[in-house]
């Protein structure tokens, strides 16, 4: 009998390698080995990420992973962006983070998006965690300037805190003053979504005193005088966000300004730039050639100058921009811009009923053609072709990210006046690792079936005014392997896709529908028949099952969970699991 | 294959709705009405050729963030309008945050297009071929001049420099639009 020998690594061991695992993915696989894997990597767990509030309870997260250092957390749907989801819908942040301060006390860093956050959050926040060090709020409501003060006041140890597009009721510019005077740790501040003018003074000794301050992105209330100030005090920045670009033409203000951004020798990311008054852009030419991320999309520059700063910034590796930069802008970024790899171009003017400006399909397929590294692509336009998205697509075979967004809903071709099918369907067809894809224009059901055909690596997938019957919903939830997200708005689908694909959606992360077809009988059966979805009609109108079965449904939401029902549904949210007629509304 | 697994789902779909002949046309009248605003745009727009009414907004669409929207609209007070001029070959852009009345607008149109005959149309108003009309919040056509300036400034969406005979045609009186706010401008 010869002795058992054990053949496991020690915990020690299994724990130090996990440590190198980052993917989250792979972590997820890891866990699913064993049960001794399963344990070891939830205690070296450091770094969680929620790609929906709702899809599993703080409790959960805290019993699973007790040491963890660093969260992310997503809320409401994308839509939400675009002002189809309700006010008050949910996304609130507090259960999560009163769980947390319980729970985690060396937890670091926070990270939200679409989520509804307090004030009494952001000082629970300040006041909880000992290390607390990086705060990202983005896309984020409900708090005001005073939650700022609370985590200026009381985190020592802050290295990052990033408002980005977040609605902050911006009650005071003294909030900066409550970072204390022995506080030198920031590496990020980011204020450009508040409105009101913050105290200078205090600004400019923060960024002075913090030694490693590599980017700071100011609002749009801080004045172009004052900027050369900031920038002499903090010359080691790596990324900067100016406040407004214009004031009265000073010869001393532009040989400041001029001065101060030739001492920056780091920069390498460029924004802000509101109201530009143009005379002042060559202050900042001496430092473009080393940029590599500039976003000017809210600059309101017209197409000559806008081009002339551009065309300076041969090393540009993310570019976002107003459709000023027009097809010519295109054509030079085009031959300058090698390093390119994500484009986004914004309409000045989304609500005009005609052009403003030259900027069409041509531009975008010069930049593929010229932009052998580009992956990532965000286009609004006014017009396009078959044939230019398909020269796109086999132009630009690595994109991985295609959004694309012609203004007018349902517009065809403009040369052909042909449906955008085959044009979208060389895009799915060649791109063979396109993740992420916006549809918009005149499409049929054709278009659904080359992306069932072809997008196996399609997980996020965005829909509007689009196809003819639950035939072309068919393909996408059939075909699509990989589809994590799919938001549909305004398209003729209904019932026989999502009750024939009813597995499917279990697979996947989220489903919004809205001014669709789905019946409010389809969406009862699908609560029935997938309790591990929430399925949620949005209703303003009163309860759904005042009316008919068969009639559609106005907004649906359905996502997975393992926590079941919402705790904090509006009065207009109806999930199909439940009996209405106990519900008190 | 595919349509196969739909078959079967159909199926089932009848045992869980009855009246399948009811859906079916429950279905086409709904499909009808999940367009019908945009049929409405569509058919609004092709049939007034000559002023094109404002189209209402799908709610959501384009797809430009609140953020963005917010952000991108306040520029700076900057009220920029669009300009159109019959018989111009382009349309320009004015700002009229940077205009303390009607006096200033007329200058301002004049500096614009005054190769197309808008001094004519400015100075001698009566007699001019141009009456100069603005569409304002509610997507009506007005005649420039008969509210006060800061009315008008808040509720110009964009400017039309319209032909006379244009304009008879609407029921417009285009008699002393901006004659007097040239004069006094020109003393």
């Amino acid at each position: 009998m010869r002795p058992r020998v054990n053949y496991s690594f020690p915990e020690e061991v299994l724990e130090h390698v996990f440590s190198f695992i980052e993917c989250d993915k792979d972590r997820g696989s890891i866990s699913l080995v064993c049960k001794s894997w399963y344990e070891i990597e939830r205690w070296c767990r450091r770094r969680v990420f929620v790609g929906n509030c709702y899809a599993v309870s703080p409790a959960t997260v805290v019993n699973r992973f007790p040491k963890v250092r660093s969260i992310a957390i997503k809320g409401k749907p994308h839509f939400a962006d675009f002002n189809l989801v309700p006010e008050g819908w949910g996304a609130y942040v507090g259960p999560w983070i009163k769980a947390m301060a319980a729970a985690y006390p060396w937890l670091q860093e926070i990270r939200l998006k679409r989520m509804v956050i307090s004030d009494e959050c952001l000082e629970l926040i300040a006041k909880s965690f000992k290390n607390f060090q990086v705060l990202v709020l983005t896309s984020c409501e409900g708090f005001t300037t005073d939650g700022l003060a609370a985590i200026a006041a009381n985190c020592r140890n802050l290295r990052e805190l990033e408002l980005r597009e977040s609605e902050v009721d911006d009650i005071c510019g003294h909030w900066l003053s409550h970072f204390p005077d022995s506080y030198t740790s920031l590496v990020s501040l980011n204020i450009s979504c508040l409105g009101n003018e913050v105290n200078l003074s205090a600004l400019e000794r923060l960024v002075s005193r913090c030694p490693n301050l590599q980017t700071l992105r100011l609002n749009r209330a801080v004045p172009l005088d004052r900027l050369a100030n900031l920038l002499r005090g903090a010359p080691q920045l790596v990324e900067l966000g100016t406040g407004t670009y214009t004031t009265e033409m000073r010869p001393e203000v532009f040989t400041n300004l001029a001065e101060a951004f030739s001492g920056c020798k780091q920069l390498k990311g460029l924004s802000g730039f509101w109201d530009v008054l143009p005379s002042y852009l060559p202050a900042v030419y001496p430092i473009c050639s080393n940029l590599t991320s500039l976003n000017l999309s809210y600059a309101t520059i017209q197409s000559p100058d806008l081009i002339k700063l551009v065309g300076q910034c041969e090393s540009l590796q993310r570019l976002w921009v107003l459709d000023y930069i027009e097809d010519a802008g295109l054509e030079v970024i085009a031959a300058s811009c090698k390093d390119l790899r994500e484009l986004r171009v914004f309409p000045s003017d989304p609500f005009g009923l005609e052009p403003n400006v030259a900027l069409t399909e041509q531009g975008l397929v010069s930049v593929s053609e010229g932009c052998t590294k580009l992956q990532s692509v965000l286009y609004f336009c006014r017009q396009m072709t078959n044939s230019a998205l398909d020269t796109i697509a086999r132009n630009r075979p690595n994109m991985t990210r295609f959004r694309l967004c012609i203004i007018e809903p349902q517009a065809p071709d403009h040369l052909t006046h042909q449906p955008l099918d085959a044009g979208f369907g060389a895009i799915v067809e060649h791109c063979k690792d396109l993740q992420r894809l916006s549809l918009s224009g005149l499409l049929t059901d054709r278009v659904f079936e080359y992306i069932g055909t072809y997008g196996k690596k399609l997980e996020m997938l965005s829909v509007a005014f689009a196809g003819d019957s639950d035939l072309g919903l068919h393909h996408v939830l059939s075909g699509c392997d990989n589809l994590r997200k799919l938001e549909i708005r305004d398209c003729p689908f209904g019932d026989k896709a999502l009750l024939a694909n009813a597995a499917k959606l279990e697979t996947m992360r989220s489903l919004w529908m809205s001014s669709c077809l789905v019946s409010y009988g389809a969406c009862k059966l699908l609560g029935q028949k997938l309790p591990r979805l929430n399925v949620e009609v949005i209703d303003e109108r009163g309860p759904p099952d005042s009316r008919p079965e068969s009639s559609p449904v106005e907004k649906l939401y359905m996502y997975r969970t393992v926590s079941g029902p919402r705790l904090d549904m509006p009065g207009y949210v109806w999930r199909m699991q439940d009996d209405s007629a106990l519900r008190i509304s | 294959m595919a349509k196969e697994g739909l078959g079967l789902e159909i199926t089932e779909l009848r045992l869980g709705l009855p009246d399948a002949e009811h859906v079916t046309v429950v279905n086409k009248n709904e499909k009808k009405r999940a367009f019908s605003q945009i049929d409405d745009e569509n058919s609004s727009s092709g049939g007034d050729r000559k002023i094109k009414t404002n189209k209402s907004q799908v709610v959501g669409w384009p797809p430009v963030c609140s953020y963005r929207k917010k952000n991108s609209m306040n520029e700076g007070s900057k009220m920029y309008v669009k300009v159109s001029m019959d018989g111009a070959p382009f349309l320009r852009k004015i700002d009229l945050g940077l205009h303390k009345g009607y006096s200033d607008l007329a200058l301002a149109l004049d500096k614009l297009f005054g190769s197309y005959g808008m001094v004519e149309a400015l100075k001698n108003a009566d007699n001019s071929e141009h009456v100069p009309i603005y569409e304002d919040k509610d997507g009506d056509w007005m005649l420039v001049g008969d509210v006060p300036w800061e009315m008008f400034m808040e509720s110009c969406k964009r400017l039309r420099i319209m032909k006379r005979s244009d304009a008879k045609g609407f029921g417009l009186q285009p008699k002393g639009s901006l004659k007097g706010f040239i004069e006094s401008a020109a003393k």
